[in-house]
C-alpha cells in the first residue's frame, strides 16, 4: 500500500516529520545510549514537545479554535453527528518518550512503543477548546478517555456532564488488560485531523467530586487504577478498535456491563450500575468509537508507520487515516483481509487465530495499544534480571514468524523479529521494535493467545474495520495488512 | 444441570462471611474453596451455571449476561483448584480469588517504570495467575497448584 508516499507528497510538513526521527535516532542514540534513560527523559521529551509544537502538530496548551459550522450545542447525552468534517482524513502519529508528566519526576520513565496522536476538544458549540497531545492511539479499545490533569481547568469546568434519567451525573469504569480507568462521562465537540464529532461522550479519567471514589465493582476486576498521566503513560487514550461503542448491547440493560460499566453518580458517589444506549449518532450515551461516530470515513482506520531501525530508535512519526476505501489515501489495495470476532462473541471482540510453533491460538489479536509482542515460547531465553521478569532476552536478534487465520478462511504470514528486552530498555529509545514478553514464564498452559502489539505495526499499513460497517466492499469487523 | 447444585444455595451466606465458614477448605472464596463457593460466585456474577464432569475433575462454567465465561475447576472432592475466564469483561476477581485478590494486587502494583500494558500475573508456589487480552476480550486463569489433581491436563486450563 502506498498511502504513506501519497500522504507525504501531499503534505511537505508530514514528509519532514517522517525524516527527522531518524536523525534524532542517530544523534541522541549514540551520544547517550547508556545514561539517558531514567535521567534525561525530561530533556528529551521537552525537545520533542517543542519540536511538535513548533510544527503545529499540537502542543499541550489551550487554543481558541473556530468551531466547525456543523458543531452544535446539545443537552446532556445530547445529539451528535452534526459536525462537518473537512475532508482531511488523517492525523500524525508520534511514537516518542511520552509527555512530560510521564518522563519527569522521581518515577519518570520513557514510554515504550506507545503511538500518540493529538486531539482537540471544545465545549460543545463554543470556541473554548484545547488541543491535547500524547493521547495513545489504541486499536484494542473503544472510546476517548482523557486524564483529568491533562485538561486545563477552564475547559474541564465547562465540559458538560452527561446525566442519567435520575438527573445525576454518569460515571464510567473501563477495563484494560493491566487495570482500569474510572471517572465522569462528559460531552465535547471532538476533532482529530479534519474529522469532527459534535457533542461526543468521553471519559474524564480521575475526575473529582462524586467520582473521587472508585466503586468496588470497578476495582474488583483487579490491576492498577490508571488515574494519572504517569500511570497511564499518556494524557489519554483514543480507542479505535472494531466495536462501534465501548460496551455495546451489554450495557443497554440496568446492571449490564462489559469492558465498560456505567454508573449513576449522585453527590454521595457512584455505585448503581445503569443502562446506557449504544449509538454512534443521534443521542450518544455510551462512549462511541470516535471513528464510528464521524459523519464520513466512519468504517474504520489505517495505521501507517515506517519500518523501525533494528535495535530501536528515539522516535518515529507516521499517520492514521480515517475511513477504509472512502478516500484516495485509504484504499485496501492488496492488503489481506482477515475477519475477526465481533462484540457478541463469548470470547470478546477483535480475535482471530494465530498459528505459532504449530499451536493454534484462537484468542489472538492485533493491538496498537500493547507495547510489545506477547506470546509463549519457552525455548526463547527469558531475561534473568528480575526487573525484566517475563520479557524475552535472546542473545541475538531472532527472526520468527506466525500465521494469522481469519474467520473468513484467509491466512497471512507474519514475519517478526525479537530482540533482547534488557538491551532495548538500556537505551534511550522509545521505539523498540523487537520487544516481546512471555506471559507463561513458569507454567505451560497460558496462553491461548498471541498479542501483536505496536512493534507489529512498524513498517506496515494496518487496517481496522469496524463491525457492522462495510469497508472497501467487505463487512467488518476485520483487520487487514 | 444447574439444578444439580441447588442444595448449595441453601448454604449461601454473605460473601464476606464465606471464607470463614468454609473451614474444611483453605479460606479462599472460590479458588481453593469448596464447590459451595461456586454457587456464591454464580449468584454474585448473576451467571448461568453448567457442570461438566471430566475424568479427574469437574468443570463449572458460569456464563455472565455479557457472554463472558468463568470456568471453575474442582477436584472430585469438591475443592476448587483453578478459575479461568474469557470474554468481553474481566470478571470480579475480588470475588473469585477471595483473600488471594490482595496478592494479585500487590504483585501487580506499578513500579515506576514500563507501561507496556501486559496482563496481570502472579508466580508464587501456591498461587499462579496468567492473564491477557485487550479491552473487550479478556482471558486468564488463576491456579492453586497445591490443590491441582494429579493428571489434570494443564492445556485444559482456559
Amino acid at each position: 500500500m502506498n498511502t504513506r508516499h501519497r500522504h507525504a507528497a501531499l503534505t511537505p510538513v508530514a514528509a519532514a516529520l517522517f525524516r527527522l526521527p531518524t536523525i534524532w535516532g542517530t544523534t541522541w542514540g549514540r551520544r547517550a545510549a547508556t545514561s539517558l534513560r531514567g535521567v534525561g527523559p525530561a530533556l528529551l521529551s521537552l525537545g520533542l514537545l517543542l519540536f511538535v509544537t513548533a510544527c503545529g502538530g499540537g502542543g499541550g496548551g489551550s487554543t481558541q479554535l473556530a468551531s466547525g459550522p456543523g458543531f452544535s450545542s446539545g443537552g446532556s447525552g445530547g445529539s451528535g453527528g452534526g459536525a462537518t468534517s473537512t475532508g482531511v482524513n488523517y492525523a500524525t502519529i508520534t511514537v516518542d518518550g511520552g509527555p512530560a508528566a510521564v518522563t519527569t519526576g522521581p518515577n519518570g520513565y520513557l514510554a515504550d512503543n506507545i503511538a500518540y496522536v493529538s486531539v482537540t476538544l471544545c465545549v460543545p458549540g463554543t470556541s473554548n477548546c484545547q488541543t491535547i497531545d500524547h493521547v495513545q492511539l489504541d486499536t484494542g479499545s473503544e472510546g476517548l478517555r482523557i486524564v483529568q490533569s491533562a485538561l486545563n481547568a477552564n475547559l474541564q469546568a465547562a465540559l458538560p456532564l452527561q446525566t442519567d434519567p435520575s438527573g445525576n451525573p454518569v460515571g464510567e469504569c473501563y477495563g484494560f488488560v493491566d487495570g482500569y480507568t474510572f471517572g465522569s462521562v462528559r460531552q465535547a465537540d471532538f476533532q482529530i485531523g479534519g474529522e469532527k464529532v459534535a457533542n461526543m461522550p468521553l471519559q474524564i479519567v480521575g475526575d473529582t467530586g462524586a467520582f473521587a471514589t472508585v466503586p468496588s465493582s470497578c476495582s474488583s476486576g483487579g490491576g492498577t487504577n490508571l488515574n494519572s498521566v504517569q500511570q497511564f503513560g499518556a494524557n489519554g487514550i483514543i480507542g479505535i478498535g472494531v466495536q462501534q461503542t465501548d460496551c455495546g448491547v451489554a450495557c443497554t440493560t440496568p446492571g449490564g456491563f462489559s469492558a465498560a460499566t456505567y454508573y449513576d453518580c449522585p453527590t454521595t458517589g457512584c455505585s448503581t450500575i445503569i443502562a446506557r444506549l449504544s449509538a454512534t449518532s443521534g443521542t450518544m450515551q455510551q462512549l462511541p468509537n470516535p471513528v464510528a461516530a464521524m459523519n464520513i470515513d466512519n468504517n474504520g482506520s489505517v495505521i501507517v508507520l515506517p519500518t523501525a531501525t533494528s535495535g530501536g530508535q528515539t522516535a518515529m512519526t507516521g499517520t492514521v487515516y480515517f475511513g477504509i476505501g472512502t478516500q484516495s489515501d485509504n484504499a485496501l489495495g492488496s492488503a489481506k483481509v482477515l475477519m475477526v470476532s465481533s462484540s457478541n462473541s463469548t470470547r470478546g471482540s477483535g480475535l482471530l487465530t494465530a498459528v505459532y510453533n504449530g499451536a493454534s491460538l484462537n484468542e489472538s489479536f492485533l493491538d496498537s495499544g500493547s507495547g510489545l509482542y506477547i506470546f509463549a515460547d519457552n525455548s526463547i531465553v527469558a531475561c534473568s534480571n528480575p526487573n525484566y521478569a517475563g520479557f524475552y532476552c535472546p542473545s541475538s536478534t531472532l527472526n520468527l514468524n506466525a500465521t494469522l487465520d481469519g474467520a473468513n478462511g484467509a491466512t497471512a504470514l507474519v514475519n517478526f523479529s525479537l530482540d533482547n528486552a534488557q538491551g532495548l530498555f538500556a537505551t534511550t529509545f522509545a521505539v523498540l521494535p523487537g520487544l516481546g514478553a512471555n506471559p507463561s514464564i513458569v507454567t505451560t498452559a497460558y496462553p491461548n493467545s498471541f498479542d501483536f502489539g505496536l512493534p507489529f505495526f512498524y513498517g506496515r499499513s494496518v487496517f481496522t474495520a469496524i463491525e457492522g460497517r462495510s469497508a472497501g466492499g467487505v463487512n467488518g469487523p476485520f483487520i487487514a495488512f | 444441570m444447574t439444578t444439580h447444585w441447588l442444595p448449595f444455595r441453601l448454604l449461601l451466606i454473605p460473601v464476606s462471611g464465606l471464607a470463614l465458614a468454609t473451614a474444611s477448605a483453605p479460606a479462599w472464596a472460590a479458588l481453593a474453596g469448596s464447590v459451595g463457593s461456586i454457587e456464591a460466585d454464580r449468584v454474585h456474577l448473576a451467571a448461568a451455571h453448567r457442570v461438566d464432569t471430566m475424568t479427574n475433575y469437574v468443570m463449572h462454567t458460569l456464563t455472565l449476561a455479557n457472554q463472558s465465561q468463568v470456568r471453575e475447576f474442582a477436584r472430585p472432592d469438591g475443592v476448587v483448584f483453578a478459575v479461568a475466564w474469557t470474554g468481553p469483561s474481566r470478571p470480579d476477581l475480588r470475588q473469585l480469588l477471595g483473600p488471594k485478590f490482595a496478592t494479585l494486587q500487590a504483585e501487580n502494583a506499578v513500579v515506576n517504570h514500563r507501561r507496556t500494558h501486559r496482563g496481570l500475573t502472579v508466580s508464587h508456589s501456591d498461587f499462579v495467575v496468567r492473564s491477557g487480552g485487550h479491552s473487550g476480550a479478556f482471558q486468564g486463569w488463576a491456579l492453586a497448584p497445591n490443590f491441582m489433581p494429579a493428571g489434570f491436563p494443564m492445556s485444559n486450563l482456559r
